[in-house]
């Protein structure tokens, strides 16, 4: 903990000090000491506060602003309007048996809207919901917004930006393994998992898929009605719950993911990430 | 005197917890790179965020030779990219982490500082960013560059390094600053040819490698409408026909046009000899090989380059020319740094 010390009366003091003890009682332990050892101490203590550097200085924190309140999205997989889960067998669009391994996503430029007005409240978001990463806290003005506009994926911006920046957590940190180093970009969507052709089967599906979307084209914008709105309070922390209908990764409309043919993309089949991402973009709701 | 030694004992412990790690040293003051660069080379671009410097560039040698950049501590840059193959590798597909394969041929890291993109398919625009790659391909180094940053980070003489190159303890940041900026100083342009033709020194090449470099520029190879200029590449993406139905899509996995498929970076001719098997797979063991594909002008890929000439070549000429493309090895290391 490192605090301001103003007033400093003789020097002795640099103006950062790391704090181990009140700056009285400090005085008077000084005060008690055989001059020798005040000596050394006078000599000594510069050259500790000295390594404490400039780079530990703390700004004061500022009042957080009362007009904003915090909207927490917490996205849920089902299957079928009902509960999903990782690794489990379901049957899909096409009557074949799927299991789902990963599904890994960004969501991007997440938007407020109310009418004709949109505020952006969150530039990034990584879900990894294998991992039970599924939530976002965005920082919203307080008030009552009637709608959400979502980027699936990461906006070009932040897309071809350096991918070093950023700390450790960061959703764009490369510790998430979602960052493409052939091409210096990011994947937006990781959905991994195995199928089997046949609807009656009973052994484990064995046929892996894996459709990793990624590269600009893919960047799919959504809307999300939210009715009459959520209203957001000053300091107030909001849940908002975005179903992700899982088996809707197969199908948009009457169009359907054949896993038969179509289960792999990564970079090259555009046509298959491009459906992929169009599907799954049509995949989140708000009830 | 309990007071007197607690509050000394106080004292010491606030100079030993204030500094952020007692092992390491002060850093030293760093100067610019003395990069020695052929007649009529220009000075590379550097970013603003990686000034080509005394330490930086040491740094970044030490971490190019370091096998602990991976998973395992067996791998290192160098071990696909040799010294004395001017930064290229002797096999047609590198051998990575737990003996595994990569997937295209390691190319010569001569004059990279001068290329406008990086890969075979130039997929990656900086130099810096480029070293993120072979650290986290599950085919070469397969860590993350956070593990292996952590992995090298507390080595003294890289801490110091790093502080006084960059200011700030080793971490991801400065792997890839470092090993960018020593990459950058590998400088070919020491060949016999260089003086032979920049510096007109009509001595410098034998009659049979003038006559090959005659062939070389003539209409009839048109080798120099891609291999020209200092790097003998324009960097340009072709495709010349190796296969009619490419593996390896090339350029089309980054641009996603079919247009590009089969197409690949130019390579740089510098050293040629030395970087030998050739190609972006490596399948054409010799330089005997690579001219009679080209004197064949290759097989009829729709995506095949019309700058790719059938012609023929009698056993002389093509001695010639070999002779002419051996000439373009460096006669002086291309590592400056001692």
């Amino acid at each position: 903990m490192i605090k301001l010390r103003p007033n400093d009366p003789g020097g002795l003091y640099p103006p950062y000090f790391c704090v181990l003890k009140s700056p009285n009682s400090f005085r008077s332990g000084l005060a008690m000491m055989h001059t020798p050892f005040r000596t050394l101490l006078a000599l000594l203590l510069p050259l500790a506060f000295a390594g404490c550097g400039p780079d530990e200085e703390v700004e004061p924190t500022p009042m957080p602003p009362t007009t904003t309140g915090t909207l927490r999205i917490k996205v849920v997989p089902e299957w079928e309007g009902g509960a999903f889960a990782m690794n489990s067998v379901y049957t899909n669009v096409s009557d074949y048996r799927v299991k789902v391994e990963a599904i890994k996503f960004y969501l991007g430029d997440v938007r407020v809207l109310n009418g004709s007005s949109e505020t952006m409240v969150k530039d990034i978001a990584f879900f990894n919901l294998g991992e039970g990463r599924d939530t976002l806290l965005a920082t919203v003005p307080a008030g009552t917004w009637t709608g959400l506009r979502i980027g699936l994926g990461v906006p070009q911006e932040l897309n071809d930006a350096d991918p070093i920046v950023y700390p450790s957590g960061h959703p764009l940190d490369l510790a998430n393994a979602m960052y493409w180093t052939w091409s210096q970009a990011y994947r937006f969507l990781i959905f991994d998992g195995r199928y089997d052709l046949d609807a009656g089967g009973t052994d484990p599906p064995a046929e892996p898929f894996s459709m990793h979307t990624g590269l600009n084209e893919c960047y799919m914008e959504f809307d999300l009605d939210l009715g009459t709105g959520v209203t957001i309070t000053a300091g107030n922390t909001t849940t908002l719950t975005v179903h992700l209908a899982v088996d809707h990764f197969f199908y948009s409309g009457t169009e359907t993911l054949d896993l038969a043919t179509e289960n792999q993309t990564h970079g090259t089949n555009l046509p298959l990430a491009l459906e992929l991402s169009n599907n799954a973009a049509q995949s989140f709701s708000v009830e | 005197m309990k007071n007197v030694l607690h509050t000394a004992l106080v004292c010491t412990l606030l100079i030993v917890g204030c500094r952020k790690d007692p092992a390491i040293p002060m850093p030293q003051t760093d100067a610019p790179f003395p990069l020695q660069l052929p007649a009529g080379a220009p000075f590379p671009e550097v970013p603003d965020d990686n000034p080509l410097t005394v330490a930086s560039v040491q740094l970044g040698k030490a971490l190019f030779f370091d096998p602990r950049l991976s998973r395992d501590g067996t791998v290192s840059c160098a071990s696909c990219h040799h010294p004395d193959r001017a930064f290229s590798d002797t096999v047609a597909l590198s051998v990575g982490i737990d003996q595994q394969t990569g997937g295209r041929n390691a190319p010569s890291l001569a004059n990279v500082a001068y290329h406008p993109y990086f890969f075979r398919d130039g997929g990656v625009s900086t130099l810096e960013r480029q070293v993120i790659a072979p650290v986290q391909d599950p085919l070469e180094m397969d860590h993350s560059l956070e593990l292996a940053a952590a992995a090298v980070s507390g080595d003294v003489e890289y801490e110091q390094l790093s502080r006084s190159a960059y200011g700030r303890p080793m971490d991801e940041f400065v792997v890839t600053r470092a090993i960018a900026n020593y990459e950058r100083t590998l400088i070919s342009g020491w060949s016999r040819f260089d003086r032979y033709f920049y510096q007109n020194d009509g001595t410098a090449l034998t009659d049979a490698e003038v006559r090959g470099w005659d062939l070389f520029r003539s209409a009839a190879l048109n080798c120099t409408v891609c291999h020209n200029g200092f790097d003998l590449s324009d960097h340009s993406f072709q495709n010349i026909g190796q296969y009619l139905d490419y593996a390896d899509p090339g350029r089309e996995r980054i641009s996603l046009d079919p247009l590009d498929n089969g197409k690949f970076k130019v390579p740089t001719l510098r050293n040629i000899a030395l970087t030998g098997p050739y190609m972006h797979d490596g399948s054409i063991p010799t330089l005997d090989g690579v001219i009679d594909h080209f004197a064949s002008g290759g097989l009829p890929h729709p995506n095949r380059s019309p700058l790719l000439p059938n012609f023929a070549l009698n056993a002389d000429q093509k001695a010639d020319l070999i002779a002419f493309l051996n000439a373009l090895t460096d006669e002086r290391s291309i590592d400056q740094v001692p």
